[in-house]
């Protein structure tokens, strides 16, 4: 058998175990989901362990101090911030469910009809489409609680794998490793670690971001005295995490809810010019010195990313469809430089 | 069951501990570490085998980091001529300047019989810097010393190189 055809059989049967693998992870996919969350939340809390070991912790105490930490912050944020995002939601579903909302929009369209009658634009009916339009996003986040009740349940699985993630990564690691043959080990080794340093830099840029954002988000929206400050500070901060669409989507929501409110829609430009400040800080001060650069993608990348993850798997795929598309753009990039380096020494040597 | 476990997370066996220390404490980068701090770079360091005349790195590969020799004999052999420039054995060690940069490997190192080396990899001495500066400024301090004695070697040979006749006479 020709060396050619031996390379063909070997990139089939790569290939069939790949495609081996993928069936198997999509098999046990809501397993698979855990696992990439808690790794992904033992990238962003890494560094804290070894800052903890650099000043003479054992790893283990290490972890254990984090997570005594994390349990303190969020019965802290459970003591504080949840009865205000309560009452702010409950405050926001009266709204909707008062007539006010209803007022506000045959309003408008009467407005429209008025002003643009000469479009031919009549029988609009808003308020049925509104109403049809809330009840299918209803049902929908009906259908997506039982995603966060199942994963109320794997909030004790997650910080379950989170906590000996972050105790023995490098123990998984090394054994991973150690499972290479000798040829290709060394290769692996510096790709990974190359790999982990950008994403882990990439992750936690990302999550700090998000937290500045919310806050600022949440200071200029309390200065500007909108009622549910706080909840659309909030939101503002996390959809941030998704790049391009979320500061928008955050944005509209404010000021579509400020004006049901309100009736006003003087309100409109000033949440507007908060949230384009935000954004111009964001994009200028805070991006620069806590995201790293590295991982920078194409806009359309991004974008098709993140319409893929949400497609996929909601909310939650948009929000690791970037990272996920940044550890793959860096293995392929690191794979393909390492590959040169190692394919150029061997025509070298077959030339020789 | 507790085999499989024991195999899977158990990295070294004590025995095999107190043998890599042996070796450990005789390579000059970690001459100025104590017991509690060779346990920890022994923790990072990954055990291969290799068996006769198999390639440990060719000359012009990426390379990472230090190989320390466990047991065998491994040559560096500069190629294409197939030069062999040195045959080290058991305690020595070689790649050490990969530790710094990833500059290509300068030689090939091919085991002569069957080996156990030792690898120490630059990203696992990054990491060890993060969690330990203090340990990592010893490692880093006794690489330079490595590699300046390599240095004055160097320069010794070139001096003798230079009182040769036949070169002498050439310049």
């Amino acid at each position: 058998m020709g060396n050619s055809s031996v390379r063909w059989i070997n990139i089939l049967f790569v290939l069939a175990a790949l495609s081996g693998v993928g069936v198997f992870l999509v098999a046990i996919g809501s397993l698979v989901k855990l696992v990439i969350i808690s790794a992904l939340l033992a990238y962003i809390l890494d560094p804290l362990a070894s800052f903890l070991e650099s000043r003479w912790m054992g790893r283990t105490a290490a972890t254990s101090v984090i997570f005594i930490g994390i349990t303190g912050i969020g019965a802290l944020f459970l003591f504080l911030a949840v009865p205000l995002l309560a009452r702010e939601i409950g405050s926001l579903q009266d709204m909707v469910s008062s007539g006010r909302a209803n007022a506000m929009i045959t309003r408008f369209e009467s407005f429209l009809q008025g002003k643009l009658s000469f479009l031919g634009i009549q029988d609009l009916d808003l308020v049925a489409k509104v109403h049809t339009r809330m009840s299918d996003t209803m049902n929908w986040l009906v259908s997506h609680v039982f995603d966060v009740v199942s994963l109320l349940t794997d909030l004790i699985i997650v910080p379950f794998i989170v906590f000996f993630l972050l105790k023995d990564g490098r123990a998984f690691k090394k054994h991973l490793i150690n499972s290479l043959p000798n040829r290709h080990f060394e290769f692996a080794l510096n790709l990974l670690y190359k790999m982990e340093v950008q994403l882990g830099n990439y992750l936690r840029g990302q999550f700090l971001d998000a937290i500045v954002v919310g806050i600022l988000s949440t200071i200029a929206l309390r200065i500007l005295g909108i009622e549910y400050y706080f909840v659309f500070g909030a939101l503002a901060g996390l959809a941030n995490l998704v790049p391009y669409l979320g500061p928008v989507a955050g944005a509209s929501l404010t000021i579509i809810v400020s004006l049901f409110k309100t009736g006003d829609i003087a309100m409109a430009p000033y949440i507007a010019l908060a949230f384009i400040l935000v954004k111009l800080i964001d994009d200028a001060l805070i991006q620069p010195l806590i995201v790293a650069k590295s991982v920078d993608m194409h806009p359309l990348v991004v974008l098709l990313a993140v319409i893929i993850g949400g497609k996929f798997f909601g909310i939650l795929g948009m929000l690791l469809s970037v990272p996920a598309a940044g550890f793959l753009k860096v293995a392929i990039q690191e794979g393909m430089a390492n590959y040169r380096k190692y394919a150029g020494r061997i025509s070298t040597q077959n030339t020789l | 069951m507790d085999s499989i476990w024991g195999n899977i997370f158990k990295p070294f066996k004590k025995e095999d501990d107190d043998e890599i220390r042996t070796i450990l404490k005789k390579i000059p980068v970690f001459k100025d570490l104590d017991n509690r701090e060779l346990a920890r770079v022994e923790r990072i360091l990954h055990r291969r085998t290799y068996h006769p005349s198999e390639i440990i790195f060719s000359q012009g590969d990426p390379g990472f980091g230090m190989y320390i020799i466990e047991s065998g004999i491994v040559s560096i052999v500069l190629m294409p001529s197939e030069h062999r420039l040195a045959e080290l054995s058991e305690g020595e060690f070689f790649g050490e300047l990969t530790l710094l940069d990833e500059s290509p490997r300068t030689a090939s190192a091919i085991s002569r019989t069957a080996c156990k080396m030792l690898c120490f990899f630059q990203p696992d001495l990054f990491d060890l810097i993060n969690r330990d500066p203090r340990l990592g400024v010893k490692i880093m301090f006794g690489l330079a010393r490595t590699i300046g004695a390599r240095l004055k070697y160097t320069n010794e040979c070139i001096n003798a190189l230079k009182d040769l006749p036949a070169v002498s006479g050439a310049s």
